[in-house]
């Protein structure tokens, strides 16, 4: 089973055992504009996700 | 692959900044977050404890950790809530934000003074729009000539001298870049930190404007605060967006280039550029007169753009 990122009700599916920052490499989506936060804790681009693991993406840009 | 430590305390970070060359542990980002925010104020001269603050709150991330950081930095500041009357496919997307700025107000003994649109003056932001020529195609326009009339109208009606808004420096980056592109030299000169009060306006302070907007959302993450996640639905494909694409796609080869290009346009403009010839000093281009219908400044002759706005729907 596959890590799950979750933005906005969106699931988003990527192999483990892979980095923050790898992670969202893979899915296109920006470092800048997205933290991850796993166990009610934010990651840092480092941390380690794993299969099985669901951690939920945060978009923190707004605007309009 | 090594992890980040906490720059101050070695502990495992849980936030990292690449520009700032800073990693920050829970205690000591959200510490390191309010002591930059006095930093900001004390280095602009925004405010003082003395003095008596509205915040513009929206319910989101930025506006809800402004408030925060304020009442604990010790300052005497009250919220405000607009409803715009917006939905979305979600549901209702300003009552929704309305009640995370109520919760947020409420647990943290705020006062928050909540102004509906559609009840003060008969129609929602999107209704008000469908029928003016600046609102036709999105509400955005209409949206921020409301807004800002409204708030500038709360702040004279009720003695308070100095009207705050979470403008981070991400936001204020897009605009930079939006008015650089066709060379708004008028806007340039009247984007800063704080506008100070002027013929009937009250002074402006954007204590966020040197954080970066992921961090503004860490700080929120971190401190527990529950915040509006969704957007805007009329903010999609919006002018701003793609400029806050732009500079984070420059941002993730150059890290540091955001504040680069903000801190040097604001030293520029504090050098003297962006000032027109006849109107040294910054002053505003037009004279201002207040609008007959409502009291509020306007450059119109006749009544102020907002009354006009309401007169005709």
């Amino acid at each position: 089973m596959p890590v799950t990122l979750i933005l906005r009700k969106i699931e988003y599916t990527v192999e483990g055992t892979i980095t923050v920052k790898d992670a969202l490499k893979q899915l296109g989506l920006s470092p800048e504009s997205h933290l991850v936060v796993f166990d009610g804790k934010l990651l840092n681009e480092n941390d380690v996700l794993r299969n099985g693991q669901v951690a939920k993406l945060v978009a923190v840009i707004s605007g309009g | 692959m090594s992890n980040y430590v906490c720059s101050k305390c070695r502990q495992p970070a849980v936030f990292r900044m690449r520009h700032h060359r800073l990693a920050f542990c829970q205690p000591h980002y959200l510490e390191w977050f309010i002591a930059q925010t006095a930093r900001v104020i004390e280095k602009y001269h925004m405010f003082s404890p003395e003095d008596k603050i509205l915040l513009a709150v929206s319910g989101g991330k930025d506006s809800l950790a402004l408030w925060d950081v304020l009442w604990r930095l010790g300052y005497s500041v009250d919220g405000l809530y607009i409803n715009l009357g917006i939905e979305s496919s979600e549901g209702q997307y300003s009552n929704e934000s309305e009640q995370y700025a109520n919760d947020f107000a409420r647990q943290n003994n705020l006062a928050l003074r909540v102004i509906n649109v559609q009840q003060s003056y008969g129609q929602t932001i999107p209704q008000f729009a469908s029928h003016n020529q600046r609102g036709r195609e999105k509400p955005c326009g209409v949206c921020g000539l409301v807004k800002r009339h409204i708030m500038n109208q709360i702040a004279r009606d009720f003695g308070y001298n100095v009207l705050t808004t979470a403008h981070n420096l991400d936001d204020e980056a897009a605009v930079l870049m939006g008015n650089m592109i066709t060379w708004q030299v008028d806007l340039l000169q009247r984007q800063s930190p704080i506008l100070p009060a002027e013929d009937g306006f009250v002074r402006k302070a954007k204590p966020f404007c040197r954080f970066y907007e992921r961090e503004t959302a860490a700080y929120s993450l971190l401190r527990g605060i529950e915040y509006e996640e969704e957007e805007c639905p009329y903010s999609e494909g919006s002018k701003q967006l793609v400029y806050k694409d732009i500079l984070n796609k420059l941002e993730e080869t150059a890290p540091g280039i955001k504040m680069n290009y903000y801190a040097s346009f604001l030293n520029t403009r504090a050098n003297g550029y962006f000032v027109s010839e006849e109107k040294p000093g910054g002053q505003a281009d037009q004279e201002l007169h207040p609008c007959p219908v409502c009291g509020q400044p306007t450059t119109s002759n006749g009544a102020c753009a907002f009354c006009r706005l309401v007169k005709a729907s």
